[in-house]
C-alpha cells in the first residue's frame, strides 16, 4: 500500500458547545507547525450548544484551501449524526470512532478505529468528559498520521496562553489518545502526514481579524455596530485593538465605539461620524445592509463619506445565519431605492482583508460616498494562512475637506455640492467650522444645498453624482490577472473564490484546457475588465450565488459587443465552494458555447 | 434647592458676543401660515440669541416631517442635517461621539419621534447624549395631510373619518420612566416659558427633552382635540415657570419674578431657576413627575414646565472616555498607529 501524504481531508463530526473547536483548531495548528499547507473550515449551526458541527481539515501539498470533494478520515464523535455521517462515506474511508457512543458500526467497507473515548475522557476528569473526548481524537489522529509531538505540545500552549491548568489537561488527553492509538490500534490506511517547510514567517489569520486590524490602521474614529453572525468578530476585534493601538497617553480611546440598537441606527451613527468630519465605519452581514438601506439612499445622496463592512452570509432573510455566500454584491453596489452606483471593495485574501480595512477610508473620503468592504463567513470567520500585512504605502487622503479658514477664503465661490475641479467630487467644510454652513439633506438641492424641485438642477445633480462614481473606477483595487497567452476562455470571479481557483484551474487543465482568469476586487468595473473581456472570446463568470450577480452586472456594463460573450457559472448550496462542482460546470459552459 | 425672596435686578445683559439677532435667523417658513412650528422657531432664535452662543457652533438636526423642515427657517450661521424619518437621534450621536463641543439641537415631531423614531429616541435617552430633543407636536401627520399620530389623544376626531381610539403615547411620561435628565413640557403659544425651558435645555449637560405642545392649524384644529390651538390655551396648566440665567452673569443682574422659586444648578454650572407655580413640585422627583402628568391628562389637560431635571448622569461622551480634544480635531499621526506597531503586532502573531 502506497503512503498518501499530506494529501487528504479529515472530517470531524461533533456537537456544538463541546469545547471540539478547540481541539480542531489544535489539530489544524499542529499541522501547520510541521510546515504542512492544511486549511480547516468550521461547519457550524446556528445555536449555542447541542446542535451539530463539523470541521474539514485539509492537507495539501498544492496548496489547495477549499475542502476537497471527499472525506479520506472521519471522525464520529457526535450520536445525532452518526448514521448520516456513516452513509456517506466512501469505501475505504478511515473511521476513527468514539465506541463509547452506544452506536452501531456497521459498515463494513470501511478501516474502522474504535475509541473508547468517554471512558477514557472521565478517566481524567469526569466533569468535563465531554470536552476532553475530543483532544483525545486529536492524539489519536497524532499517532496515525504521524504529527510530530512538539508541533501538538505548541499548538497546544497556543490555542490556550498562559492558561496553565487548561494546557496540563488537554496535553494530558492528547498523550492518552495518542498512547492509546499505540498499544490497541493497528494501522490499516494509507495517510501519512510530512513535515514539510511552507509555513514560515505565516500564521494563521481570519478575515475578520484582519480587517479589523486594518481599519485600526486606517485611522478609524468611530465604531457603530450590532451585533450579527458572521461579523461580530470584526466590530469585536476593533474594539479589542483600541487599548494597544488607539488609546492616547491620558487613556483615552482615539475611537469612539457605540453598540447601536439595531443596523439601522449603526448606519445613522456611521453617518453622523462622517458628516461631522470623522472616519466612521460599521460591520453587519446582508440582513443588517438590508436594514440600512434607507440610510445608504441618504449618504449617497448627501455625500456623506462612511465603510461599511458586509461579511456575506447566506440569504435572503434569515438564511443560513452560518454558511457562506457571494449573494451580497448586487445589493451593495445598487443599494438604496432611486438610482444609485456605490463603491464596493472585495477583498480575496486575508492580505487583503487589512489592505481594503484602511484603505476604504481614504476612497470613502475622497469620493464622498458610502464604501462598502465585502467579505463573506468563509473568507472572516476561517483560519487562512498569512503572509503578514504591508504598512499603508500612502498617507491617509481625507479628501476635499476645507478645515482652514484661509484655504476657504480663497476659494471664489463655495457651493457645497459645486464641481469645481471637474471630476464631479464638490468641496465640503465641516460643522462647527462656521463655513458656508448648510442644512444637509435627502432630499433635491441644488450647488449649494438650497432645496430645490427644478428639474435641470435635479438632472445636473444626478449627473454629477453619476460621474463622480464612474470616475472612481480606476483609483480602486486594479484585478488581478492570470493570462495563458493565446487563450479562448477568461474566467471572472471576485472574493473568497480565490482560495479555490487554483483547484479549479488545475482541475481544468487536467482535462487539457486552458484558461485565464481575472479576480475582480472592485466595483464599478475597473476598466481593464473590459480590456480582460475583450482579449478573451469566451468569459466565464464564476460566483458562489443563484442568480450570477457580479455577471448581471458585467453584462449591463459592458459594451453590447462584448455582452455576448460573457456568461455565468454560478451555484451555492451554503457549503465553501467545492473545486470540482465549479470546474464541471465551467467545462459544460465552455462545450456549450464552443458547440 | 431653595426658596429665597425675589430681589430687586437690573435688566441682564443678553448676548454676551455681541451678535445680532439676525446671525440666529434663518429662511423664510413653507409651513402653513399660523402654524404653531413657526412660533417654535422664533423661539429657538430668541434663545439661542440670548444664551450668546457662536451660532456656527450649533448643529441642528432633524427627521422627517413638518417640523424636521424648520432647521432651513433658523439658524442659518448653522451647519444642519436634516436626516430620514424618525433617525436623527442616531446621526445625532455619531456626530456627537467624534465632536462632543457642538451644541446639537434636535427637532422633530410626533410622528417622527413617537411611531417610527421611538426606538432611536430612547436609546439616545438611555445613552444620555448630549443634545436638545425638540417634539413639535400636534398629534397629526401634516405632510401627508392629517392622519392620527401615535400622540393624538382617544377620541380626536379628523375632519373626515373615525374618531382615534388608540391610547396616546405621552413622551414626557415615557422619557420620565427611562431616566432621561431633563423633561419639560411647553406650549408654542407660551413663548416666555418655551424660551426659558429652551436656555436650560441647552446648557444641560446630557439628553433634555422638550415636548411643545404645537397646534396643527390645517389638520388638527377642532376644538374637541386637545391640542387644537383654542383648547390648549384654556386647559394650560402651569407647572413651573423657569428663568435662565447664565453662569458668566451675575445673579444680582436678574430681574426676578415676584413669588417663590427654586434655583437648579445644572451640569455646566449654571443655574435655571423656576418659578414655582405649584409649588410642591419637586423636579427630582420622577414619581410626582408622573403623577403630574398623569393627574393633568385624567382631566384632560397638559402640565407644563420643568417636570424631571437629574443634573448627576454621565453623558454618552463621558461614558465614552474620549479625549478632551474632540476625534475630528485629531491628526493621522495620533489616528494610524506607527509602521513599528504593525511590526511588533505581527510579530506577536508569528510568534504567539
Amino acid at each position: 500500500m502506497d503512503a498518501i501524504v499530506n494529501d487528504f481531508t479529515i472530517n470531524i463530526a461533533t456537537a456544538n458547545g463541546t469545547g471540539s473547536q478547540s481541539a480542531n483548531l489544535i489539530l489544524l495548528q499542529s499541522l501547520f507547525n510541521m510546515g504542512i499547507e492544511v486549511s480547516g473550515k468550521n461547519l457550524f449551526p446556528s445555536n449555542i450548544s447541542g446542535l451539530p458541527t463539523w470541521y474539514i481539515v485539509r492537507l495539501s501539498d498544492a496548496g489547495y484551501q477549499a475542502p476537497g470533494d471527499r472525506t479520506h478520515i472521519q471522525v464520529l464523535v457526535n450520536p445525532a449524526t452518526w448514521e448520516d455521517d456513516l452513509a456517506q462515506l466512501e469505501p475505504g474511508t478511515v473511521v476513527v470512532w468514539n465506541s463509547d457512543a452506544k452506536k452501531p458500526m456497521d459498515r463494513e467497507d470501511v478501516i474502522s478505529y474504535p475509541v473508547p473515548m468517554t471512558k477514557m475522557a472521565r478517566g481524567v476528569n469526569a466533569k468535563l468528559a465531554r470536552m476532553i473526548a475530543n483532544v483525545i481524537y486529536v492524539g489519536v489522529l497524532a499517532e496515525l498520521l504521524g504529527i510530530d509531538e512538539s508541533a501538538v505540545v505548541e499548538a497546544i500552549g497556543k490555542q490556550f496562553k498562559g492558561k496553565a491548568s487548561a494546557i496540563e489537561l488537554n496535553t494530558t488527553a492528547f498523550h492518552l489518545g495518542r498512547d492509546h492509538a499505540r498499544e490497541h490500534l493497528t494501522k490499516e490506511d494509507p495517510y501519512a502526514v510530512a513535515a514539510r517547510g511552507s509555513n514560515e514567517g505565516r500564521f494563521f489569520m481570519e478575515g475578520n481579524e484582519a480587517a479589523a486590524l486594518g481599519s485600526i490602521f486606517g485611522g478609524v474614529q468611530m465604531l457603530a455596530w450590532y451585533p450579527i453572525t458572521p461579523s461580530s468578530s470584526l466590530a469585536e476585534g476593533i474594539i479589542g485593538w483600541i487599548p494597544e493601538l488607539r488609546t492616547n497617553e491620558d487613556g483615552e480611546a482615539t475611537c469612539a465605539v457605540v453598540q447601536a440598537e439595531d443596523e439601522l441606527a449603526a448606519a445613522g451613527m456611521v453617518i453622523g461620524a462622517g458628516w461631522a468630519g470623522a472616519r466612521g465605519m460599521t460591520a453587519t452581514s446582508g440582513p443588517g445592509i438590508s436594514l440600512m438601506q434607507e440610510f445608504i439612499g441618504l449618504a449617497y445622496f448627501a455625500e456623506v463619506p462612511c465603510v461599511f463592512w458586509d461579511v456575506n452570509r447566506v440569504g435572503p432573510s434569515t438564511g443560513l445565519p452560518t454558511r457562506t455566500q457571494q449573494s451580497d454584491l448586487q445589493m451593495l453596489y445598487e443599494g438604496s431605492h432611486g438610482d444609485t452606483q456605490h463603491i464596493v471593495l472585495v477583498p480575496g485574501t486575508v492580505e487583503e482583508c487589512f489592505e481594503f480595512g484602511w484603505r476604504a477610508f481614504d476612497v470613502s473620503e475622497r469620493f464622498q460616498t458610502p464604501v462598502f468592504g465585502l467579505s463573506d463567513l468563509d473568507l472572516g470567520m476561517n483560519r487562512w494562512p498569512c503572509e503578514g500585512f504591508t504598512y499603508p504605502d500612502v498617507p491617509m487622503d481625507r479628501g476635499k475637506v476645507i478645515r482652514e479658514r484661509d484655504i476657504f477664503e480663497a476659494m471664489e465661490e463655495f457651493g457645497r455640492y459645486r464641481d469645481v475641479d471637474g471630476d464631479g467630487i464638490p468641496y465640503r467644510t465641516l460643522p462647527g467650522s462656521g463655513m458656508a454652513p448648510i442644512l444637509y439633506r435627502g432630499t433635491g438641492h441644488d450647488e449649494y444645498g438650497v432645496y430645490s424641485e427644478k428639474a435641470h438642477i435635479y438632472l445636473d445633480l444626478m449627473d454629477r453624482l453619476r460621474r463622480k462614481i464612474d470616475g472612481a473606477r480606476d483609483h480602486l483595487p486594479a484585478p488581478i490577472l492570470r493570462e495563458e497567452e493565446e487563450c479562448d476562455v477568461g474566467i471572472v470571479y471576485f472574493g473568497s473564490m480565490e482560495n479555490t481557483i487554483q483547484e479549479i484551474d488545475d482541475i481544468i487543465e487536467a482535462q487539457g484546457r486552458k484558461v485565464s482568469q481575472c479576480r475582480v476586487r472592485s466595483l464599478p468595473l475597473h476598466s481593464e475588465i473590459e480590456a480582460f473581456c475583450a482579449r478573451h472570446k469566451t468569459v466565464i463568470v464564476l460566483e458562489i450565488n443563484r442568480d450570477g450577480q457580479l455577471w448581471g452586472i458585467m453584462r449591463r456594463e459592458l459594451p453590447n459587443h462584448l455582452v455576448d460573450r460573457v456568461h455565468s457559472v454560478a451555484y451555492s448550496d451554503g457549503m465553501p465552494p467545492r473545486a470540482s462542482i465549479y470546474a464541471e460546470r465551467i467545462m459544460a459552459t465552455i462545450e456549450e458555447v464552443e458547440a | 434647592m431653595s426658596d429665597a425672596p425675589a430681589r430687586k435686578a437690573r435688566p441682564v445683559k443678553l448676548n454676551t458676543i455681541n451678535q445680532p439677532v439676525d446671525a440666529y435667523k434663518g429662511g423664510p417658513s413653507s409651513l402653513c401660515p399660523g402654524c404653531g412650528h413657526d412660533q417654535i422657531s422664533s423661539v429657538i432664535i430668541k434663545a439661542a440669541w440670548e444664551n450668546g452662543i457662536e451660532p456656527h457652533r450649533i448643529a441642528k438636526m432633524s427627521g422627517i416631517g413638518c417640523s424636521s423642515k424648520t432647521p432651513a427657517y433658523y439658524l442659518g450661521q448653522s451647519h444642519g442635517f436634516n436626516t430620514v424619518h424618525g433617525r436623527m437621534p442616531s446621526v445625532t450621536t455619531g456626530a456627537a461621539a467624534v465632536n462632543g463641543d457642538l451644541t446639537y439641537l434636535g427637532v422633530s415631531g410626533d410622528g417622527d419621534s413617537a411611531s417610527i423614531g421611538i426606538g432611536q429616541l430612547i436609546h439616545a435617552i438611555r445613552r444620555n447624549l448630549d443634545m436638545v430633543y425638540i417634539v413639535e407636536n400636534n398629534g397629526v401627520y401634516g405632510l401627508t395631510k392629517g392622519q392620527y399620530s401615535a400622540t393624538a389623544e382617544v377620541g380626536s376626531k379628523k375632519k373626515k373619518g373615525r374618531p382615534n381610539e388608540q391610547t396616546p403615547i405621552d413622551l414626557c411620561a415615557l422619557a420620565i420612566n427611562l431616566g432621561c435628565t431633563f423633561v419639560a413640557r411647553s406650549f408654542s403659544g407660551s413663548k416666555k416659558q418655551l424660551t426659558a425651558l429652551l436656555k436650560a435645555a441647552m446648557a444641560h449637560k446630557g439628553f433634555a427633552l422638550i415636548d411643545v405642545i404645537s397646534p396643527c392649524v390645517t389638520f388638527n384644529n377642532n376644538d374637541e382635540s386637545y391640542r387644537s390651538y383654542g383648547y390648549v390655551k384654556e386647559n394650560e396648566v402651569t407647572l413651573h415657570m423657569p428663568d435662565y440665567i447664565p453662569q458668566r452673569l451675575p445673579i444680582e443682574e436678574v430681574e426676578v419674578p415676584d413669588g417663590h422659586y427654586v434655583d437648579i444648578t445644572l451640569h455646566d454650572g449654571s443655574t435655571i431657576r423656576l418659578e414655582t407655580i405649584d409649588a410642591e413640585h419637586d423636579p427630582s422627583d420622577a414619581v410626582a413627575a408622573l403623577s403630574a402628568l398623569h393627574k393633568a391628562d385624567s382631566e384632560h389637560h397638559h402640565v407644563t414646565g420643568l417636570l424631571y431635571f437629574d443634573g448627576t448622569q454621565p453623558t454618552m461622551h463621558e461614558v465614552l472616555n474620549l479625549p478632551e480634544a474632540a476625534l475630528i480635531d485629531l491628526e493621522s499621526a495620533q489616528l494610524r498607529p506607527s509602521e513599528a506597531a504593525l511590526e511588533s503586532v505581527i510579530s506577536a502573531f508569528r510568534d504567539g
